[in-house]
């Protein structure tokens, strides 16, 4: 018997010290290694990203290379600068590039995606030390940043094209330009619709913004919004009939960013991360729910017939009858960022607590403000913005939500045990 | 069933069917005089002397000990020191080194051929005698349960009649992969062990009588089903996640109780017994035979011939492993195998004084290239998820890296089993299991202080930095 074997070995530790590790039990290890946790995520968040390179064309795939390039650069030049030893890294900094990528639109310049993943790293990850330590969503904090340093290039600013963005018309798909663009037709569907001559793009309204015109007075979807009950059948607030047909927003042919339109996509790469056991379905699904009773009991202001103001629209209550309600529900539910950060962002393992309580917690916190969010205020992101505010609420979750061990009684943080 | 545990590759294959054999002769033994935690016995030989097999050569000092026996006859060489296992790490303990030795098959117990009923051959009607008389032919035997942590098996059946158990489990799941020493002797001793089980439970005063078994492997236990019959032994097939043969976690499962932290089985009425216990018992009692010896399981990736093989009490493990597995076959330039006493899940690295005593189970050689460097947690929340005692591992582990052991304690460190699990599963590689260990042993620690010093000051909140911690800022 080899008497070294029973005593210590020297192992690097991430901390960058050299210490004493005696080998104990187990012995034996389970296959997956950190490493392969955030290639496999990666793997599964390629689906979205494909499909949004499908959607938007080449611009998406050149936003998504410039994305994962500066986030893999930046991270190699900080520790080679600052001389820690990075675990993990790499690996980490090419899934959270990825997800920059889903959050970005295709049609932004070049540095948008290059400021967005240095910021992402430096201020997102490598501040806190790293994978395992940050408080916030990294990919998040970039886009954050670039929504506050450049708003006017994430939204088509010329004046004609107010408030509408690109998406490539169907027999355009992949190769078109997305900046190439025309006026489309709003309510159409989008399937068998080929652009015209020259052109790679329809720009349309965001569903969203249609939305938007519900509750705030200045956006110019409002004029819209009155009630037409003599000329309908059905007697709908009328934004919700300047919106797309339902089928687009699943093929993910609205504007948007990225990853957000494939909501089948999401569901998908969603159900292989579960299956794979590296999220809890309980997570999203609180979100979602969180996110549906908000919007359909969140009071509305909404314009009635001759412009009158219909004060406080309750959704489910509206004397429009449920159909009309769980219309406007759905439509609130996709139409936005929603589904992205339900399935992909919220979910980041080191910005979500680890507990399935805490995680429930985190996603009905998520799923609210999300909605509220979206309902009344401007910002431009407000399901992203929703996650990041509640990750700040993580660290504490963890504390407080203690599951009962085996062997002692229920409820023992109200025991004061 | 229970919440968490895990599927663990089995690794059984190669010594599940193969019969117990009788390892080697080793060159000497070290049979240490402290087999159970407790003040060595004194020796009653002296170096030169020559003993007998089955021959007494230490004498109990207190009731907490045994009287040791030569499992082997011959020549007394030295009195030495050897480490033996116990709860997961390895003590000391004086030895009495023996050399040329006799045939170490005297050691293995003669099958049973009689006829159930036919009373030819037994030297005790336990059926008949009262339950003085038993406790009084059991206490003669100086007999120690075959645990993880081995105590004298008649402070063990005093703690269990105090505690009016309800409940006598016999645990064969042989849960760890590799091992199968259990599941060796149940099938090949199934009648004597039953019948031991069937004493011991009657000295408990227990009802319910319970044969725990994987359910892979019920079809090897046949004959068991008539003696079982006889002696109103229920017999449950159980599945085969992780940590259900731990002692709390097969009391939760068969009986529905929690064994509050920190405490035994027995706590909650439930008395757990094993299978070579049982086999020793029955030919201490019926036989008036000493069992001298245990089945060890001898395997492992590096291991030329896996096998189960009978080996007495102070054969050097490491010897074992070498006489009786044949030659290391990566010898010639491969990884040198690490030796590991006990189970690859909840065992220990084996010390080099290791010897055989009635808690080793298993000696095995696993490579020593699978441990892995540690990196940072990544808080996937995969250790508290598979963690049978719903521990918030990731948490504890925040604790351990900033020496918070008041805050391991909140977390409820102490019903920590000691599986293993959180560690196998960690994607980090980091060592939690240890970690959590060694939190365990520190809050043990100051509580004993604290209780040791009534009215003096509260136990401070941060106690000594832990050995691996390290300035890692944890959340």
């Amino acid at each position: 018997m080899n008497p070294d074997a029973t005593t210590s070995s020297q192992d690097r530790t991430h901390a960058g010290a050299t210490v004493a590790h005696v080998h104990d039990s187990p012995f034996i290890r389970a296959p997956e290694g950190a490493h392969t946790v955030f290639m496999v995520t990666v793997f599964a968040v390629c689906g979205p990203l494909l499909g949004g390179i499908v959607l938007f064309g080449w611009r998406a795939a050149l936003v998504a290379a410039l994305a994962i390039t500066s986030c893999v650069v930046t991270e190699l030049l900080y520790y080679r600068v600052t001389r820690i030893p990075a675990l993990l890294g790499r690996s980490h900094a090419v899934l959270t590039g990825v997800l920059l990528a889903l959050t970005l639109p295709a049609f932004v310049p070049w540095f948008v995606p290059v400021v967005a993943g240095a910021f992402a790293i430096i201020v997102g990850k490598a501040v806190f030390g790293g994978v395992g330590h940050f408080v916030w969503q990294p990919a998040l904090v970039g886009r954050l940043a670039v929504a506050v340093m450049f708003p006017a290039l994430l939204a088509i600013s010329d004046a004609r094209f107010q408030h509408r963005l690109p998406v490539l018309a169907q027999n355009r798909l992949l190769v078109g330009d997305v900046r190439e663009g025309t006026f489309g037709n709003d309510i159409a569907p989008w399937r068998g619709r080929p652009a015209p001559n020259g052109k790679d793009a329809f720009l349309l309204t965001p569903p969203a913004e249609t939305l938007r015109g519900l509750t705030d007075r200045q956006s110019p979807a409002y004029s819209a919004l009155v009630f037409r009950p003599d000329e309908q059948l059905d007697a709908k607030p009328a934004a919700l009939l300047q919106l797309p047909p339902m089928e687009n927003l699943f093929y993910g042919a609205r504007p948007g960013s990225l990853g957000e339109t494939g909501i089948i996509l999401l569901v998908v790469a969603c159900l292989y991360l579960i299956y794979r056991n590296y999220l809890k379905w309980e997570l999203p699904l609180a979100m979602f729910l969180a996110a549906s009773v908000t919007v359909a009991v969140a009071p509305i202001y909404l314009a009635g017939p001759n412009n009158t103001v219909r004060t406080f629209w309750l959704p489910l209550l509206s004397p429009e009858g449920l159909g009309t309600a769980l219309t406007y529900v759905s439509y609130q539910l996709l139409s936005g960022q929603l589904v992205l950060a339900m399935v992909l962002v919220s979910v980041e393992m080191t910005s979500r607590p680890v507990t399935t309580g805490g995680q429930v917690l985190l996603g009905l916190g998520c799923g609210t403000l999300a909605m509220l969010l979206q309902l009344y205020t401007t910002v431009p992101i407000p399901c992203l913005m929703a996650v990041l505010a509640m990750n700040t609420l993580t660290p504490t979750i963890d504390r407080f939500w203690r599951p009962r061990v085996f062997g002692t009684k229920h409820f023992a943080i109200l025991r004061g045990q | 069933m229970f919440v968490g545990g895990i599927d663990l590759p089995d690794e059984k294959r190669p010594t599940l069917a193969r019969a117990i054999e009788v390892a080697a002769r080793p060159r000497r033994l070290l049979v240490p005089l402290a087999p159970c935690a407790a003040t060595p016995a004194e020796p009653a030989v002296k170096p030169g002397e020559n003993v007998q097999p089955g021959q007494c050569i230490g004498i109990a000092r207190d009731c907490a000990g045994v009287d040791v026996f030569a499992p082997l006859g011959g020549r007394v060489e030295s009195i030495c020191t050897v480490a033996v296992a116990r709860w997961g790490s390895f003590a000391e303990s004086p030895a009495i080194e023996l050399a040329d030795l006799s045939d170490p098959a005297g050691i293995v117990p003669p099958r049973r051929t009689e006829a159930p009923d036919e009373p030819a051959g037994r030297d005790f009607d336990w059926q008949a005698a009262g339950d003085d008389e038993l406790l009084a032919r059991l206490a003669q035997g100086q007999l120690t349960t075959h645990r993880f942590r081995p105590q004298p098996l008649a402070e063990f059946l005093a703690r269990a009649r105090a505690g009016k158990c309800r409940w006598t489990i016999l645990n064969v799941l042989d849960h760890e992969p590799y091992v199968s020493s259990d599941h060796r002797l149940l099938a090949e001793f199934g009648p004597e062990v039953m019948e031991g089980l069937a004493i011991v439970a009657r000295l408990v005063g227990s009802r319910n009588i319970i044969v725990a078994a994987d359910h892979r492997r019920t079809s090897h236990y046949q004959s068991c089903d008539a003696p079982a019959e006889r002696f109103g032994i229920a017999r449950i097939a159980l599945p085969h996640k992780y940590p259900i043969g731990a002692d709390t976690i097969l009391t939760k499962v068969l009986t529905r109780r929690e064994t509050p932290p920190g405490q035994s089985p027995l706590s909650v009425g439930t008395a757990m017994l094993d299978a070579p216990t049982c086999l020793a018992v029955y030919q201490w009692v019926v036989r008036g035979r000493r069992v001298l010896g245990r089945v060890v399981t001898v395997a492992g990736p590096h291991t030329a011939r896996p096998g189960n093989f009978w080996a007495p009490f102070g054969t050097p493990c490491a010897e074992l492993a070498s006489l009786t597995a044949g030659a290391n076959p990566c010898a010639a330039g491969g990884p040198e195998p690490t030796l590991i006493h006990g189970g690859p899940m909840a065992g220990t690295l084996c010390d080099a004084r290791a010897v055989v005593t009635p808690g080793s189970g298993a000696v095995l050689s696993l490579e020593a290239a699978h441990m892995p460097l540690p990196g940072p947690c990544i808080r996937c929340g995969w250790c508290m998820d598979h963690c049978p005692a719903r521990l918030n591992v990731a948490m504890l582990n925040d604790a351990f890296e900033l020496s918070l052991v008041d805050r391991a304690a909140l977390g409820g460190a102490l019903a920590c089993v000691e599986c293993g699990v959180c560690g196998y599963i960690c994607p980090a590689r980091l060592p939690l299991t240890q970690r959590v260990k060694q939190l365990k042993r520190q809050i043990v620690a100051l509580r004993r202080a604290a209780a040791e010093a009534p009215g003096a000051e509260v136990p401070p909140a941060r106690a000594g930095q832990p050995a691996g911690a390290h300035g890692s800022h944890a959340r």
